[in-house]
């Protein structure tokens, strides 16, 4: 008798358990939620927290960033990163770059991730710029750097600095000091990024960028062959076309290339080739 | 063969409030050969008069000396062999391992500690268990093995503090058999115990100390003389003493 | 001095044959295997992750050996009354506390040589499944990184005998051994943090400046012995540096062993 009043016992109390537990997971849901990615702490307090353990905080400093971004591609709405949440990226990536400063990945994802959408240049590079000091054996981040200044900040002057400073170091594409000196006529914009994303493509291995940067490269060629177009057009007829759809009717070109980003290419006011996309 | 001089001993109770006098002027002689009977209630300073010889403890006033050697001097352990009361041993290590060590440390031979052992364990009955690990003993078996450790070597005195504390009668009659043969041998035993008739079956004087101060010394038959058990002139010592157990 | 070497043994036997030291390594097991998985999840450095996870595991084993059996050889003779059994032999103070060290010196040794193997075997493993993601990958500069933690290891567990000497109980001497570390590890970026507030945005008082400075002396400087990111990167590190630091680290465990031993000789075991 007493043992079977123990077993029942001990049966509901199980099942309390799994009740409770349940109840209390579900109250939980309804606590007000601290925010996932607000802060990160400063470098010089990682470090002394992360005692001997500077390099697996930078491991998991950068893990933390690419498992995030990861997470967004699921999302619906549109832009996909917040402005803020580009931000704590970029601060992650920061402070795990503080910690190893010769870790390539931050430089090489953030350069990918932080530019095109997330439009922190001028950190990014600051980023990079503190990578090329410590990572003296390598070209890459100088390269990045000067593509940024190029592409993004309108700063050819410093992008040829930049280019000539990756070309004296190991290993670097002999291109590059040409590069700098293309750089120099402010003309030929797209052809000169066109060449630049070339190269960062025949370095890029992950699928993901290198899906990124192809579809970039698709939709600055797209471009390309419209300035030669309306070029032509130009030199033909002796004034430059009014709408994109001038160039089929006249013959110059047999069809207008797609975008990529599911944009529609125009004629803007000062004549550039635009996109309705504007290549997000 | 033991020589204690006016030693005295006071230790600090709690945070430094009570003092405790441990030992008081304690002056005595052990001559070589005798077994020597330290008697004395719980606390009676007993065991801090051993552990002054063995130099684990410093005494506040007075001076020792074992064979003409101050007991400052860590070579007078070379010949003396030492029991603590309750010993502890390393858990891990096995008997053997555990005299190796003791005769090594002494100084000795390798091939004389793989003698001396396999005598010694033999006598204490620790034979069979001698590759097992300490911390798998009995109580009995810890002691029989701190006694072997005394032993091994082949000390010219033994002090043993409450040497049959947790035995069993075979244990006991095992222990008191060494110290016998230990007497035959000519070797010098100094025991404390607070049970009287291991201290009327060996021992050819005891002392009696009864809070911190030796109270009377004498030889054995001396005390049992007039017709008195060993129990009566203890308990009139502690009478005279204030009757008082002050631990 | 033949009297250290029967010590030394005990104590090594006493140390390794703690069923805690298979908690450690089955735990260092855990995280080596777990290098896999976590290198797998690079993009381009793959072999300075692997060598970061080794190297870290490395130290944390090597730092619970210390603290968890090390102290305890130690203070458990304390606590324990097991010194009875060592002091009733010839021997002095000093030769117990030397004979001691070495025997958990010896300890340190062993139990770090048998991790490295571990270490190494994981490292091999990462590196056989990403071929081309090694960069400036060097076993020798792994091994050094190794035999830098087994020193400052070493300067732990003698700065945890001198604790040992004067605390009361063992815990005593696990928290400072513990504090020690902690600070051991921190001071070199805690004092480059005073001297310049200004990138974190605080304030500090000069006497907080100049506290930090003076504990930048007396405590050991532990991140000394820390060249993890070096080896991770393939990067030198010189011969004098190495000579410098190794010597700082002899020179600092003499102390601390002599002090240890002055202390323990005025000891009383009631």
């Amino acid at each position: 008798m007493k043992r079977l009043l123990a077993v029942s016992l001990f049966c509901i109390l199980l099942a309390l358990h799994l009740f409770t537990l349940g109840r209390a997971a579900h109250q939980r849901k309804t606590l007000p939620k601290n925010e996932d990615y607000g802060y990160v702490m400063p470098s010089p307090i990682l470090k002394i927290t992360a005692l001997e353990f500077d390099g697996l905080a930078s491991d998991f400093l950068f893990l933390q960033a690419l498992v995030f971004e990861g997470s967004t591609f699921e999302r619906k709405e549109r832009p996909r990163v917040k402005e803020w949440e580009y931000r704590w990226m970029y601060n992650t990536l920061s402070a795990s770059t503080d910690l190893d400063p010769y870790f390539f990945d931050p430089y090489y994802f953030g350069n990918a991730n932080l530019t095109w959408e997330g439009n922190l240049i001028r950190e990014t590079n600051t980023m990079l710029d503190k990578g090329s000091r410590f990572r003296d054996w390598d070209w890459m981040l100088l390269f990045y750097i000067g593509f940024n200044n190029f592409y993004f900040l309108q700063e050819n002057d410093k992008a040829s600095e930049y280019l000539m400073e990756a070309s004296k170091r190991p290993n670097s594409p002999s291109l590059l000091p040409t590069l700098a000196a293309r750089l120099a006529y402010k003309a030929k914009k797209t052809e000169n990024a066109i060449i630049f994303l070339d190269e960062i493509l025949k370095k890029t291995e992950d699928e993901a960028i290198k899906k990124a940067y192809e579809k970039r490269l698709n939709a600055l060629k797209g471009i390309l062959f419209l300035e030669r177009a309306t070029a032509a057009y130009q030199d033909r007829f002796k004034r430059p076309p009014e709408k994109i759809d001038v160039l089929i009717a006249k013959g110059v070109i047999n069809e207008i290339p797609q975008d990529p980003y599911g944009g529609e290419f125009y004629i803007d006011k000062d004549g550039s080739i635009k996109t309705t996309s504007e290549l997000r | 063969m033991i020589r204690i001089e006016g030693i005295s001993k006071e230790f600090k109770e709690g945070i430094g409030s009570r003092k405790v006098k441990a030992l008081e002027h304690l002056t005595l002689d052990i001559h070589k050969g005798e077994v020597f009977g330290f008697l004395g209630p719980n606390g009676a300073g007993k065991s801090t008069a051993i552990k002054i010889l063995i130099n684990l403890i410093s005494p506040d006033t007075g001076h020792a000396s074992i064979m003409g050697k101050d007991v400052l001097d860590k070579d007078t352990r070379r010949h003396v062999g030492y029991l603590p009361e309750n010993p502890y041993f390393y858990d891990y290590l096995t008997a053997e391992e555990l005299l190796w060590f003791g005769g090594k440390a002494s100084g000795l031979s390798s091939n004389v500690i793989k003698e001396k052992t396999g005598e010694l364990l033999n006598k204490v009955n620790l034979h069979s268990a001698r590759k097992r690990q300490l911390r798998t003993y009995s109580k009995g078996m810890v002691q029989r093995a701190g006694l072997a450790l005394a032993l091994i070597h082949d000390p010219e005195v033994a002090i043993l503090d409450e040497p049959m504390s947790g035995l069993d009668p075979i244990g006991r009659k095992m222990v008191g058999d060494i110290i016998l043969e230990l007497k035959s041998q000519g070797k010098t035993v100094f025991f404390s115990s607070h049970i009287l008739t291991d201290i009327e079956r060996f021992c050819d004087r005891v002392g009696i100390i009864v809070g911190g101060r030796l109270r009377l010394v004498d030889k054995l038959n001396n005390l049992l003389a007039s017709g008195n058990t060993l129990e009566d002139v203890f308990l009139k010592e502690v009478e005279k003493a204030g009757g008082g157990i002050e631990i | 001095m033949t009297a250290l070497w029967p010590i030394a043994v005990i104590t090594f036997k006493e140390g390794i044959r703690n069923r805690a030291v298979y908690g450690i390594s089955i735990f260092a097991l855990l995280l080596l295997g777990a290098n896999l998985l976590i290198s797998g999840m690079i993009m381009q450095e793959v072999g300075k992750v692997a060598v970061d996870m080794a190297l870290s595991t490395i130290s944390f084993a090597g730092l619970l050996l210390v603290l968890f059996i090390g102290i305890n050889l130690m203070a458990k003779d304390l606590d324990k009354k097991t010194i009875y059994m060592v002091l009733s032999r010839p021997i002095s103070r000093f030769q117990y506390i030397l004979g001691k060290f070495l025997g958990m010196t010896l300890l340190i040794l062993v139990t770090l040589s048998v991790l490295s193997i571990f270490a190494g075997l994981s490292i091999l493993m990462v590196k056989m499944s990403y071929p081309g993601y090694f960069p400036r990958f060097s076993w020798s500069m792994v091994a050094l990184a190794i035999s830098f933690t087994t020193l400052m290891l070493i300067l732990l567990s003698a700065l945890s005998f001198l604790f040992a000497s004067f605390a009361s109980t063992s815990f005593i001497t696990l928290v400072l051994t513990i504090i020690t570390y902690i600070i051991g590890q921190s001071i070199s970026d805690v004092k480059a943090l005073v001297e310049a507030p200004q990138i974190v945005g605080i304030q500090v008082s000069p006497l907080t400046v100049k506290v930090v400075q003076i504990a930048y002396y007396i405590f050991p400087n532990l991140s000394l012995f820390d060249i993890k990111t070096q080896a991770a990167h393939g990067l030198a590190v010189s011969p004098s540096y190495i000579f410098w630091v190794a010597s700082y680290g002899f020179i600092y465990t003499c102390i601390a062993i002599i002090l240890a031993a002055i202390i323990f000789r005025r000891r009383e075991f009631p």
